[in-house]
């Protein structure tokens, strides 16, 4: 399988502390996988620096077949904001936009018309089951409606891949498994690559692949039969 | 662990309280220090006021030269009289001792009473004097320098002072009887104290506003603190008092600080020229009890503010944990200026009743006040309609963020707005007040006045003329005689005074007829009023008047004056030029033995002191406040990103390039900032026309500057929230960190 994200001799450390240790990994086009370990094993800087959020130390990451570690910030924003799609622990919604303006900044962002913007950020809300909820602010949504609607911001856009950073963190049993269908199906439709770090092994359990990490070293990727 | 050390071991391990306990006690610095400042004015009036008390008569009698005999408390006798050089003032003080007495119990800065023919002068006059020619200053005052004035006997230390000795006989003819020199009580200078008054209002609200910016900064994680505390069993007493704690510590720290700059606020304004000069660094001494009131009532406020600005958490915790939906503003408010505007001026309507400007003070407050409670409300209506027509993601922000919380928008803007509001008030004020100085003079440009009678005139005009010549001028001086007429049903002044010497002499244009001749308004017949013990007659002056109708008086040539007529006063009057002004005078006083002469620069000299201390001031106040303003809005921004800095975290790890979101945030500071500045200008404009209408009926000019402290206060505002884009670059740097 041709490999879309990849990431080779990655290392990150925090003064005398490496958060990574040396990591190769590879996620393939429309490929979901799970990043588990323990807390502070070095998952979420994994996904931040396979994401361009932050330099590595050392390692290359490519994408296709450009470089990115080798970009300069402002290249790296554009590029996130166009092939990559986020969804955080809480959401991380502006707080002040509707469900609707919030998915659709990423479109405004990216230079696309009010018009469009909005009919797309429409159109992804009903498909995550949120039709009519289009103009509630975050603070009168659910925590799991909220993590929809961040899930729709991710990928209105069609990114090439999705970074979830333990996307159900804040949310029950059962509507955490029902964002990770929600996001699993949403990644399925546009053929994006979905990057999800998760502590929770039930979580992982639903995902395809899951790559598990410790002191900042893969210890082991197992793909599910 | 108590409240105290709470507050303590949460000021050494959070960096954020560092950087807003550090600003607030910033802020109640320059607060306490400038209301200290502020407070001083009227005390270093006085100081001065009292130091020239011997300068000014306080006679025994209402005047002496009416008088017979002496009364038995007088020791001296004095006359005080204003001069220039180059434009400067000097006070002239004769005096005569009557009895050994005189030389007791001597003003400070005085170690002695001239003898006759000897003068006491200021160190500057004594510079000045041996700098030029004896003709132009040094023999005005007939008398020999045999010392100097000391600093406690001047108003200021670049006074120009002479204090001259003389026997009775020898002193000028309006001379009082007094008890000492140095008699009478000192007041404060009401103008300075009415404007430190209103310099409290608007420097104090800044820096309040200041602090308030501050404190807001760590306000969003302190709900969060303290609301957990509070939803962990603290009682709303102790969640109070550790707040009252916290802030306590800035507002104390800040207060001692302000204490400890006073004096060097106070160095620097003794250099602020005030009444014609600078200070002396003691007149800004203030009593222990009104500093120790300062330094207790400024931070007692800003505790009182932030204690009252925690209701939500004291009686609703899980509100400020969760969030909740603002309610949205009463249209109401958009009532609190025009009330305020309304109040403000019947307390100017009524301020003559109640004689105080106290009212008129608190109605100012007021009005200062009532921008800060229509702003948040336009602050909202200008973010509906940004949500409505935003077509760039910047604007759909700014438009949200403005609707959202309208309060905290509007209060980065609230320091500038009062800046521009004070602003828009003096430059209303100043052109308005420049109008009317030297209106309607009755005196020409470059023309010198002593104002005699018909006795001394003559002796004046030939000993003058001698003087002149003798100092090889070609100017002489001539007299001019005042009567009452009346031509048809209007009462003039009739000026005795050939035509010819008249176009030299007062500020009239006239065409001369070749023959002595009656000039008036009109052509119609002029009676002249003279007055025979008690009975008053009209006598009709012989000849028809030329009519000339540009002028405001009757000029009379002195030999169409009937004989029976007394004159009401006479001017012995000298023109001078440029060139030839300072001896000029210099032969007048030397002839009039220090008599009063006054000239149209003299008078507008006085004017133009006055307006050029309240434009100092205006500069001052208004540099200050937008400085403060500025402070505020710039905190206000950094605060408003550390307040959204996981959102705005988030917004970047997803690709939201900074300059987008400084664009949004500059929006959000700079649009509400230039509505309610523009409204503030109107508002300060509105408020310096009624000013005005105080001390004028004249109508006030309103000149195209006014837009100045509007563009200003826009300049500011948005120069402040430029400090968004470092603000971002921080969170840029490390998006997703915990705060």
């Amino acid at each position: 399988m041709t490999s879309l994200l990849s990431g080779r001799g990655l290392v990150k450390h925090y003064g005398d502390a490496y958060a990574l240790a040396g990591v190769d990994i590879d996620i393939a086009a429309g490929e979901v996988l799970a990043i588990v370990g323990p807390s502070g094993s070095g998952k979420t800087s994994l996904l931040h620096v396979l994401a361009g959020i932050l330099k590595a130390d050392q390692g290359a990451i490519t994408l296709g077949t450009q470089r990115i570690d080798q970009l300069s910030e402002t290249r790296r924003s554009e590029l996130r904001r166009t092939e990559f799609g986020f969804v955080f622990q809480s959401g991380m919604l502006v707080a002040e936009l509707t469900a609707e303006e919030n998915v659709a900044l990423p479109l405004l962002l990216g230079g696309r018309d009010r018009n469009m913007a909005v009919s797309t950020a429409r159109n992804w809300l009903g498909r995550v089951g949120l039709a009519g909820k289009e103009t509630r602010r975050p603070g009168e949504l659910s925590g799991g409606e909220a993590q929809r609607v961040a899930i729709a911001r991710s990928i209105a856009h069609r990114p090439k891949v999705i970074f979830a950073d333990e996307p159900t963190g804040a949310l029950d049993t059962k509507t955490g498994h029902a964002t990770i269908e929600t996001l699993m199906g949403a990644a399925r439709e546009t053929g994006a690559a979905l990057v999800i770090v998760t502590h929770d092994r039930d979580i992982a359990a639903m995902v395809p692949r899951t790559v598990a990490i410790r002191d900042g070293r893969i210890e082991h990727s197992a793909v599910a039969a | 662990m108590n409240s105290f050390q709470l507050a303590v071991r949460v000021l050494r391990v959070d960096r954020r309280t560092q950087v807003s306990t550090t600003l607030t006690a910033l802020g109640v610095a320059v607060a306490t220090g400038l209301v200290l400042l502020l407070v001083s004015l009227p005390f270093a009036t006085q100081a001065r006021a009292e130091r020239v008390l011997w300068q000014d008569p306080h006679p025994t009698y209402a005047d002496m030269s009416d008088s017979a005999g002496t009364d038995p408390d007088a020791t001296l006798e004095i006359v005080t009289s204003t001069d220039e050089v180059d434009g400067k003032v000097i006070t002239r003080v004769d005096v005569a001792p009557l009895s050994a007495a005189a030389a007791k119990d001597l003003p400070p800065g005085i170690d002695r009473i001239p003898g006759p023919g000897e003068m006491l002068q200021s160190p500057e006059l004594a510079q000045l004097a041996s700098s030029r020619p004896a003709a132009e200053l040094a023999d005005r005052f007939g008398a020999k320098p045999v010392g100097l004035l000391g600093e406690g006997a001047l108003m200021f230390p670049e006074q120009l002072v002479a204090l001259v000795g003389h026997t009775p006989d020898t002193m000028p003819a309006n001379k009082l009887q007094q008890a000492r020199l140095g008699d009478g009580s000192a007041e404060p200078d009401e103008l300075l104290s009415l404007l430190a008054g209103v310099g409290v209002v608007v420097l104090l609200v800044p820096s309040l506003v200041l602090v308030a910016s501050a404190s807001r900064l760590t306000a969003a994680r302190r709900e969060r603190r303290l609301a957990a505390l509070r939803l962990a069993g603290a009682t709303p007493m102790q969640v109070t008092a550790m707040v009252a704690a916290e802030t306590g510590l800035a507002a104390v720290a800040g207060a001692v600080v302000g204490v400890a700059m006073s004096p060097v606020l106070h160095a620097a304004a003794t250099w602020v020229s005030w009444d014609g000069g600078t200070w002396l660094a003691h007149d800004f001494v203030l009593p222990w009890y009104v500093t120790v009131l300062v330094a207790l009532v400024v931070p007692v406020l800003v505790v009182g503010a932030a204690v009252f600005g925690l209701r939500r958490v004291v009686n609703t915790p899980l509100m400020a944990v969760g969030g909740h939906t603002r309610k949205p503003l009463s249209v109401v408010r958009l009532a609190a200026v025009p009330v305020a505007v309304g109040f403000f001026f019947w307390m100017l309507m009524t301020v003559n009743q109640t004689d105080s400007m106290l009212p008129v003070l608190v109605a100012l407050g007021l009005l200062m006040w009532s921008p800060t409670v229509v702003g948040p409300w336009v602050t909202s209506a200008l973010g509906g309609v940004f949500t409505k027509v935003w077509r760039k993601p910047a604007v759909l922000l700014a438009g949200r963020r403005l609707r959202d919380d309208p309060k905290s928008a509007y209060r980065a803007s609230a320091g500038v707005v009062l800046a521009v509001f004070a602003g828009s008030m003096a430059l209303t004020l100043m052109p308005s007040l420049e109008g009317e100085s030297g209106y309607r003079s009755p005196y020409r440009e470059s023309v010198l006045y002593l104002a005699s009678d018909e006795e001394q005139a003559p002796a004046v005009v030939e000993a003058a003329n001698e003087k002149l010549a003798r100092y090889g001028l070609a100017e002489r001086a001539a007299t001019v005689g005042f009567v009452s007429v009346r031509q048809g049903s209007t009462d003039l002044t009739g000026y005795v005074v050939s035509c010819a010497n008249a176009q030299v002499l007062l500020p009239v244009r006239v065409s001369c007829v070749d023959h002595p001749a009656i000039y008036a308004p009109s052509g119609s017949s002029v009676e002249v009023y003279s007055y025979d013990g008690e009975d008053e007659r009209q006598e009709p002056l012989a000849g028809k008047p030329v009519a000339s109708r540009d002028l405001p008086m009757v000029l009379i040539d002195p030999s169409l004056v009937p004989a029976g007529a007394s004159l009401s006063g006479v001017d012995v009057a000298m023109p001078a030029s440029n060139a030839s002004r300072e001896t000029a005078r210099t032969a007048f006083l030397a002839a009039s033995g220090g008599a009063q002469v006054i000239s149209k620069e003299m008078m507008l000299g006085d004017q133009n002191v006055q307006l050029a201390d309240l434009r100092r001031v205006t500069v001052i106040g208004l540099v200050t406040a937008s400085l403060l303003g500025g402070l505020s809005a710039a905190i206000s921004t950094a605060g408003s990103v550390l307040d959204r800095r996981k959102t705005f975290g988030a917004l970047m790890a997803a690709g939201t390039p900074v300059r987008t979101l400084a664009r949004a945030l500059r929006a959000e500071a700079a649009l509400p900032a230039l509505v309610a500045t523009i409204g503030a200008g109107a508002l300060g404009t509105v408020v310096g026309v009624g000013l005005f209408g105080l001390v004028s009926k004249s109508a006030p000019v309103l000149s195209p500057w006014l837009a100045a402290p509007v563009v200003l206060g826009a300049l500011v505002a948005l120069l402040a929230a430029s400090v968004c884009t470092p603000a971002l670059n921080r969170v840029r740097a490390e998006p997703l960190a915990d705060e």
